[in-house]
């Protein structure tokens, strides 16, 4: 499946137990990855920083947390910065909110999937990842909807599985894999 | 059933109305975020945009409560504590030369960081040259901030950021939570103290509309969380206001993940969480 020009984006979603899972797939990456990458991990809100700088240590392409209103452009993966919501917007700009919480959560997974569902429609990928809660269950259904290709983390690989238990009750993703398969699904797309 | 609108222009539209029957302009805050404000709205009250567009030509008071829903309200005590005790410590003690000190909180919402910064000031003897005003959108906002009365269980992190940025050093003597606030309703209500109440000078103000004509010159101006929600036009429009009244070397102060965009980074130089104003050029911020 050599459809690399085919996603203007990949969202990776996860929660409890998923900083390892996100840090091992950056780490598989290849260097030249041409699909920008966009995270959003739930975290606690006085653990602000660390985050990105533990993912750097070791991804393969250069991890940020945006500002409000950031182009976004490929070989970069996007960190959802501490107690924003992040949003992608029509004009392939990074949109930041404090709004409300949503599933308890700020950053909230659903936010950021469904947004890229409506502005990529089908040519997103949405990866949910291990997780305590149900945030990003629906939010992936939405890129589903939009036939935008959909990958659930095997439940049996996760260290916590109700977020991806929540998103297989709502559809059928198109791939359910672990984050080994998850890093060479991504690799293979971009060769 | 669904009242959710999937199509951006006829939201568009919608705030075209708006505009005519109220005083509110939202026609150039960001495409995503008002789609996604205005389909809130709908959902909540259970009404489809059609609905909506009536209630909102006939109605003023329904308007004003639609109002508050559309526009994001939230802020806290210290958000962003690192970036308050970096205030405290490093840029606003080299404001015990002024004689007077405007502030500006622009876009206050319920007033946690006007009373945050206010602790601040008077911690560094600041807060009784200071001349503050504070506005904001929303006439129920402000009314709120007024009355200085916050919910514990939404403010839950008030002392732990409080001791973060007050008693953050750990040579001095410690600042107590009760100089400044105090707990009524078995501990559910946490009132601000008249001292960091009688100084400020809530106003309601419209950024978008811009007519800043009555107010003096800043020292300072907080608008945090606030330009996010803008598109760059507009965004434009009121980092010039917000330059133009400005002293020499003012500052401002934007939220934790907010940039100046396009001209005006040229106009302010950026120094960790401040921007300053300077009138000569210079091309990196």
């Amino acid at each position: 499946m050599n459809d690399n020009k085919r996603y203007k984006a990949v969202i990776i979603g996860g929660s409890a137990g998923s900083f390892s899972v996100v840090s091992k797939i950056l780490s598989k990456l290849d260097p030249d990855f041409p699909v920008p990458v966009i995270i959003c991990l739930h975290r606690l809100k006085h653990v602000r920083s660390g985050l990105v700088e533990g993912l750097n240590m070791k991804s393969k392409i250069k991890v940020v947390e945006p500002n409000d209103k950031e182009r976004i452009t490929g070989k970069r993966a996007y960190l959802a910065p501490s107690n924003y919501h992040l949003f992608i917007e029509y004009d392939n700009t990074i949109h930041l909110s404090t709004e409300e919480t949503l599933n308890h959560s700020r950053p909230s997974i659903d936010y950021t999937f469904s947004s890229a569902a409506y502005t990529y429609r089908d040519k997103v990928l949405g990866i949910i990842l291990t997780g305590a809660n149900k945030d990003g269950a629906s939010g992936l259904k939405d890129i589903h909807d939009k036939n935008g290709t959909t990958i659930i983390q095997d439940p049996d690989s996760c260290d916590i599985n109700t977020m991806t238990k929540a998103a297989l009750k709502l559809f059928e993703p198109d791939h359910v894999m672990t984050p080994e398969k998850i890093a060479e699904y991504l690799n293979q797309l971009a060769v | 059933m669904t009242y959710k609108v999937d199509n951006i222009a006829e939201i568009k539209t919608y705030l075209k109305e708006l505009k005519k029957y109220s005083p509110y302009d939202f026609c150039e805050y960001s495409d995503s975020s008002i789609y996604r404000r205005i389909n809130k709205v709908l959902e909540d009250h259970r009404l489809s945009l059609d609905e909506l567009m009536d209630k909102t030509r006939s109605d003023s008071l329904f308007v004003e409560d639609i109002v508050q829903e559309i526009t994001v309200n939230t802020t806290e005590f210290f958000r962003d504590p690192e970036i308050w005790r970096d205030l405290y410590t490093g840029y606003f003690p080299s404001l015990k030369n002024k004689k007077e000190l405007n502030v500006w909180h622009a876009g206050c919402s319920s007033g946690q960081e006007v009373y945050s910064n206010n602790i601040l000031l008077n911690e560094l003897g600041l807060l009784e040259k200071s001349n503050i005003v504070a506005t904001d959108l929303n006439s129920k906002m402000l009314k709120a901030a007024k009355k200085g009365e916050y919910n514990h269980r939404y403010n839950h992190k008030i002392i732990d950021n409080f001791n973060s940025v007050i008693n953050g050093n750990a040579f001095a003597d410690k600042v107590r939570f009760d100089k400044y606030f105090e707990f009524s309703g078995d501990n559910d209500i946490i009132r601000v103290k008249k001292i960091l109440k009688s100084c400020v000078d809530f106003r309601r103000h419209d950024l978008v509309k811009g007519d800043i004509s009555s107010f003096q010159k800043f020292d300072i101006i907080f608008c945090r969380n606030v330009l996010i929600y803008f598109n760059t036009n507009l965004q434009t429009r009121i980092l010039k206001y917000f330059h133009d009244h400005l002293t020499n070397g003012g500052m401002l102060i934007l939220g934790n993940h907010e940039g100046l965009t396009g001209f005006f980074k040229t106009k302010f130089i950026k120094n960790g969480p401040v921007f300053i104003k300077t009138n000569a050029f210079h091309f990196q911020y």
